[in-house]
């Protein structure tokens, strides 16, 4: 399975750019999640590598094949659509076996053999010969997977396959996804705004933002250790705090919810903020050491029954996720201490690469 | 159960009062067409009487009605086929490609259907004799055809746009052909339209008479311009002929609406939202 190498690549309608100058590689046999917002260019961009839209500028490699003016279905890609596009007079089997016609080398017996193949895989057998306009959207959309994976094409794109399919049918998708993902490697670039499930199925996130990719690394290393503010405010529910410092600097850069002031970075020229995601800030009933006071303002329950605290500390605000069993009185006071390993510094909005130290 | 109210009874009484007047012609008619002579003229009209098939034996055996009813059929179904299959791929084409000019080009499409038949009679007709295609088969498919073509450009276009690109881009990516694509994926899910601009065609094809009196001659004459020609015999209407011929000319369209009735239902609300796929 060939990687896919992206150079400089632009897509411009009339004056607005959907794709800008990007660069990048998605390593062969993973899994690549474009995410970002609506709008921010990456169902273009998966067009544009399955063939459906041509660059203004750029280039597309399979490998060291260039495919950037070559036809679809000259580039050996398969694509699954955010609806389930079916061929409504065959059976289910015969949606999977239909593209694999066109693979001459292939016997009918064969064709049959990898169509079962893929309905095991998928656990489809049982609506093996059902006519498709008999299951649901969900089922459908499954066979549409199925139909894309059966023909082994080196790359797979998936254009938000589960946003019109109802909960079960969504996991349902998922699991058959990682099942699929266990036995074939190919290369696959799924789009998503689902940040979940591009956590739970990437290899790597390719985060997009206004026809660039901010970022591109491995789920983890994105969410703890975002490239950009936007990754930060992007990923996780809620977002990450962001702080500003206040005054002071002569001593050092001084925040509400830091103890002690920190010594400023020399690459710290721009506005300076300090990210942390709610769920590391910790929250005490007392005072501990490296704690600060502050107020709770609001409090809510989230999935999985954990406290979501909206606090002040002095003049800045922030959201922490606690443990049941803090209080959760508007009003209270509690003590919440910011580690400083699971805070991230940006300058000008971009991360800052060196540890900031605290002083004294 | 809810007992009906008065003004249920209103409305189906004025539904049944509408269904009989329009039925009554029809039933005349028909009647008509198993009397004598004498039966069908006589005052007051016979409700009871002996019925025969005399009239039909007579039609059936006249030189001339076998092979008018051969050309009604012909002429109707192969304008239809040719005239769906053209339209359908321009429909296709119009609301895929989207070609300069398109929106201008369907008005054009459009205004085709509001000139009226008698004002293009002349020049058709100066063509086909130029041509030397007046009263041939090929000659009056053709010119049925590019008649029927219009109408049902509009109507399938409706249907089409109302089907997603992504099936078509499915097609591309899976290595298909456009070819492979139309027939595969788009034709059987507008099907219904297909059939709706079929019967609207054959309807207008069978009861044509204008174009087929002038342009056509005895080899191609259709079952209306028969009707035309062999109304007056012995100086006097025949009605014998008359009924049993209409008796016979109303079957097929008759059948053809009863059997696709909800397909000319979706014809005729073409072009309403529809989901993405």
């Amino acid at each position: 399975m060939p990687d896919i190498r992206l150079s400089h690549l632009s897509r411009a309608f009339d004056k607005f750019k959907a794709v800008d100058d990007i660069t990048a590689v998605f390593a062969e046999g993973t899994v690549t999640c474009l995410l970002g917002p609506s709008g921010c260019g990456k169902t273009t961009l998966m067009r544009m590598i399955a063939g459906l839209e041509m660059p203004t500028s750029g280039s597309i490699k399979f490998g060291e094949r260039d495919v950037t003016h070559l036809a679809p279905r000259r580039r050996d890609v398969a694509m699954v659509f955010q609806y389930p596009v079916m061929y409504r007079t065959c059976s289910v089997i015969e949606n999977i076996e239909l593209p694999l016609q066109r693979d001459r080398s292939l016997s009918a017996a064969e064709r049959r053999r990898r169509a079962d193949e893929v309905l095991e895989v998928l656990q489809l057998s049982d609506e093996r010969d059902r006519h498709i306009g008999d299951l649901d959207v969900g089922m459908r959309q499954k066979v549409a997977v199925g139909r894309a994976i059966a023909r082994r094409c080196d790359v797979i794109l998936f254009d938000e396959p589960t946003t019109n399919v109802e909960v079960h049918a969504k996991l349902a998708l998922i699991r058959a996804f990682k099942e699929f993902r266990a036995r074939l490697r190919q290369t696959v670039i799924y789009v998503t705004h689902d940040q979940t499930e591009a956590m739970t199925l990437a290899d790597q996130i390719a985060l997009m933002q206004a026809g660039r990719i901010s970022q591109c690394t491995a789920p983890r290393i994105m969410y703890e250790k975002p490239e950009s503010r936007f990754g930060g405010w992007f990923l996780g529910n809620p977002g990450m705090n962001f702080l500003v410092p206040r005054g002071g600097e002569d001593s050092g850069l001084r925040f509400d919810v830091l103890p002690r002031p920190l010594e400023r970075p020399a690459a710290a020229a721009g506005e300076l903020s300090l990210g942390i995601r709610p769920e590391h800030v910790e929250v005490l009933l007392d005072p501990a050491q490296d704690t600060v006071p502050a107020r709770v303002l609001r409090s809510s329950i989230t999935i999985g029954g954990q406290n979501l605290l909206s606090l002040a500390v002095g003049e800045a605000r922030l959201k922490a996720k606690t443990a049941p069993g803090v209080p959760q009185a508007d009003g209270a006071t509690v003590f919440i201490r910011c580690p400083l390993e699971h805070t991230v510094f940006f300058n000008d909005g971009q991360r800052l690469p060196e540890a900031v130290r605290a002083l004294g | 159960m809810r007992p009906t109210s008065w003004r249920e009874h209103a409305y189906h009484a004025l539904l049944w009062l509408v269904a009989l007047i329009f039925f009554a012609p029809i039933f005349w008619i028909v009647l008509s067409s198993f009397k004598t002579a004498d039966q069908i003229l006589a005052v007051p009209p016979k409700l009871i009487f002996t019925p025969t098939i005399a009239n039909y034996t007579k039609l059936f055996s006249s030189a001339s009605f076998p092979h008018q009813l051969f050309n009604s059929v012909v002429l109707s179904v192969a304008a239809v086929l040719i005239a769906v299959a053209v339209s359908f791929l321009a429909a296709f084409s119009f609301s895929r490609f989207k070609p300069p000019g398109t929106n201008f080009l369907m008005f054009l499409l459009l205004s085709i259907r509001m000139l009226p038949g008698s004002a293009a009679i002349l020049p058709v007709y100066l063509m086909y004799v130029g041509f030397g295609w007046k009263d041939t088969y090929a000659g009056m498919i053709l010119f049925y055809a590019m008649f029927s073509i219009p109408f049902s450009v509009w109507i399938l276009k409706g249907f089409i746009d109302g089907v997603s690109p992504r099936f078509d881009e499915t097609g591309i990516v899976n290595g298909a052909s456009w070819l492979r694509i139309i027939t595969r994926t788009i034709l059987p899910q507008v099907m219904p339209g297909v059939i709706a601009a079929s019967i609207f065609n054959f309807i207008f094809v069978w009861n044509e008479f204008l174009f087929n009196y002038i342009i056509g001659g005895i080899s191609t004459s259709n079952i209306p311009v028969a009707l035309a020609s062999g109304l007056y015999s012995n100086g006097g209407v025949d009605w014998t002929f008359i009924s049993a011929l209409t008796s016979v000319y109303i079957v097929p369209p008759i059948l053809v609406v009863y059997f696709f009735q909800r397909y000319l239902l979706v014809g005729m609300t073409f072009g309403t939202v529809r989901g993405e796929v």
